[in-house]
């Protein structure tokens, strides 16, 4: 082996380890809420305690931050990169090239004023990794990343022995997003709705208002009458809401500022962000779902998410493996069905959907007839809400019953292929109660098949069949036991004689 | 086509009858444990009367619930896949394309080992944890289908292969 020539990230990589500790303990804050409630309890008696655990785990980061630029040391070589990385475990990794799935460019907002960038690179197999060298020139990471791409390119061109590759082909697609567009997305995917949903709960359990704030309000301001705080108190809540909608859209157009979708016909690349310059990119033969979403801001705005799913190296969890998934935010019609037709996937006129069997609506119809009643004679007798309660038992059991039946009749899949000459099969399940959505599976990608089947659905002579793919698993409920045996058989069959590459 | 399911070995019953033996054992010295520590609600339940109840799932488990999911567990393997049913209430009949296991793996627990049987596992790209695990096999059967398998994936057909015919 050649010696290899180590180098060290520049010194502004600090930031880059810095926040990648910081962002861990972000999203591993949920784990920890029961040490926060320790420190709570103790903190009581020791108010230094929480200060000190604080500046304890800042000195930690930081110090941390150093020695990992310290240790961290990458080489290049002719046929791999290799890494040593870890203070205490030293690891070594050696990442050759046509191993590579998949290498992005990311260009992070304190990176950008020195031109630097990081390199994000997946690895193939199961025990995939991703890593990330921080640090990298611009002209140096784009000649790396042309090396592994086309490393890995003609290593896939020499087994599926197409047709002369061609060097360089001009992009069949492209599209840009204007800032009126990533406002919309900022509606449609506006955390707003979420973030109410979540407030709404805290709120009506501590009594807020009464305990705290009234009381803060009058020993503060006594001056108020009452009228006007109320007054008051509803504006700060309507402008709190209203900034947050306008946060969301802000966030929005920070994220997707100047998206530009570009595709030679196999690779997707959508690249954007104001601050932060991030590309997210798939290829075709490595497909593993699409999902159109639609929820009931963008319907009414005529527009569509689309996100799609291939396969990725396994991230654990609470490492934001969703974030990374490609996404375009905001689409409309026209453009919808440009992009499903690049991808292959048929025309909504050509899928006949078919619709689960009533009996999939029986079921959790007749736990909710059973459950409602006993809430109704629980209100009436036990908690004395008299006719108050009945009425709201039944009020809330049509509701229920009504949502049910409208997400069994939104429910549908099928089975389509492409009219178009690279034919390719799908598997197809919409749904959504007040929302479209559609997830679209390769056929000859699914992993395995599931056929359930519990004591009821034995004595009614019905199964579920249940497909797993490396995007998500979808459940066909109550399909008449022989179908779904024949059907499981018939694709397992369909998918074993399919040779085609499926990663 | 219908599917030729292979049962389990006999000692398979065994082992499940053992392990569910074995889990409500824990479960006794859990009750013991509260008891002698005082922290059991004496005067809420009887000592009797839980033991009647631990009794009654014992029985149920060990004797009715272990057979009938020994009875129907049965794998397959097929032209195209690994076929695998199981389940004693809930039946779930699993089947997976040859062409898109992974990794195969054999597994022996301690419990297992005194039986003399072994497990073997399956991945595919689906999931996280096993996809198909055939339960009760003999150690060199369990041995010899990992070998077949490993083989039928190895000697996968290429691409090329398929474009040609």
């Amino acid at each position: 082996m050649s010696e290899l020539n180590w180098q060290r990230t520049p010194l502004i990589t600090i930031a880059f380890f810095l926040f990648k500790q910081l962002k861990q303990f972000v999203t591993n804050i949920s784990n920890m809420i029961p040490v926060f409630a320790g420190i709570f309890v103790a903190g009581k008696n020791a108010s230094w305690l929480p200060f000190a655990l604080v500046g304890g785990y800042l000195v930690f980061v930081l110090i941390n931050a150093v020695l990992s630029q310290r240790f961290f040391l990458y080489a290049i070589a002719d046929d791999a990169v290799h890494l040593k990385t870890g203070i205490f475990n030293r690891k070594h990794l050696t990442l050759n090239y046509d191993r590579i799935q998949q290498a992005e460019i990311h260009q992070v907002w304190y990176f950008r004023p020195l031109k630097l960038t990081i390199l994000g690179v997946d690895s193939a197999g199961s025990a995939g990794k991703e890593v990330q060298i921080p640090g990298l020139t611009m002209t140096l990471a784009q000649q790396l990343r042309q090396r592994m791409l086309e490393q890995s390119n003609t290593a896939e061109n020499a087994s599926t022995s197409n047709d002369a590759s061609e060097p360089s082909p001009a992009p069949v697609l492209e599209k840009s997003f204007s800032s009126a567009e990533i406002v919309r997305a900022g509606i449609i995917d506006n955390k707003l709705f979420v973030f109410l949903a979540v407030l709404i709960y805290p709120i009506s359990q501590f009594d807020l208002l009464d305990n705290y704030v009234e009381p803060w309000v009058t020993a503060h301001m006594d001056w108020f009458s009452s009228d006007l705080a109320w007054l008051m108190a509803i504006g700060v809540a309507v402008s709190a809401l209203v900034l947050l909608f306008f946060g969301a859209i802000v966030i929005s157009l920070l994220t997707f500022h100047d998206l530009k979708l570009t595709s030679d016909g196999e690779r997707y690349q959508a690249r954007s962000g104001a601050l932060s310059i991030r590309t997210l990119s798939f290829r075709y033969p490595k497909l593993q779902g699409v999902f159109i979403r639609r929820n009931l801001r963008a319907r009414l705005l005529q527009r569509s998410v689309i996100k799609v799913s291939q396969l990725q190296p396994r991230v654990p969890q609470g490492q934001g493996g969703q974030g990374q998934r490609f996404t375009l935010p905001v689409v409309d019609a026209d453009f919808l069905a440009t992009f499903c037709r690049q991808l292959r996937i048929p025309a909504a006129a050509s899928v006949h959907w078919q619709r689960l069997s009533p009996l999939a609506l029986l079921g959790s119809s007749l736990w909710l007839a059973l459950l409602a009643p006993i809430i109704a004679v629980f209100l009436f007798f036990v908690a004395d809400t008299g006719w108050v309660g009945i009425t709201t038992a039944a009020v809330v059991w049509m509701l229920l019953q009504g949502l049910i039946t409208l997400s069994w009749r939104n429910y549908g899949y099928s089975f389509v292929s492409t009219e178009q000459a690279p034919s390719e099969q799908w598997f197809v399940v919409r749904r959504g109660i007040l929302s479209r959505d559609q997830n679209w599976y390769p056929r000859r990608k699914i992993q395995q098949i599931d056929l359930r089947q519990g004591p009821w659905l034995r004595l009614l002579g019905f199964a579920h069949l249940i497909l797993h793919t490396a995007a998500g698993s979808e459940t066909i409920r109550y399909l008449p036991a022989s179908e779904a045996e024949e059907l499981q058989q018939q694709w397992l069959e369909e998918i074993a004689t399919n040779h085609q590459p499926w990663m | 086509m219908p599917i030729d399911w292979l049962a389990p070995e006999s000692s398979y019953r065994s082992y499940l009858q053992a392990r569910s033996l074995l889990n409500m054992l824990i479960i006794a010295a859990l009750i013991a444990t509260s008891y002698f520590t005082g922290v059991y609600p004496k005067h809420l339940v009887p000592l009797w009367i839980i033991g009647l109840i631990w009794t009654a799932v014992t029985l149920f488990f060990s004797l009715y619930f272990a057979s009938r999911r020994f009875l129907f567990t049965g794998y397959a393997k097929t032209a195209e896949g690994m076929h695998l049913k199981r389940g004693a209430m809930i039946r779930k009949i699993r089947g997976v394309p040859l062409n898109r296991i992974q990794h195969v793996e054999y597994k022996q627990s301690f419990l297992e080992r005194g039986f003399g049987i072994a497990r073997l596992a399956m991945y595919t790209a689906g999931s996280g944890g096993a996809d198909l695990t055939v339960p009760g096999l003999l150690p060199d059967k369990a041995m010899q289908l990992k070998a077949e398998l490993l083989n039928t994936i190895a000697h996968e057909p290429s691409p090329e292969d398929s474009h040609h015919e």
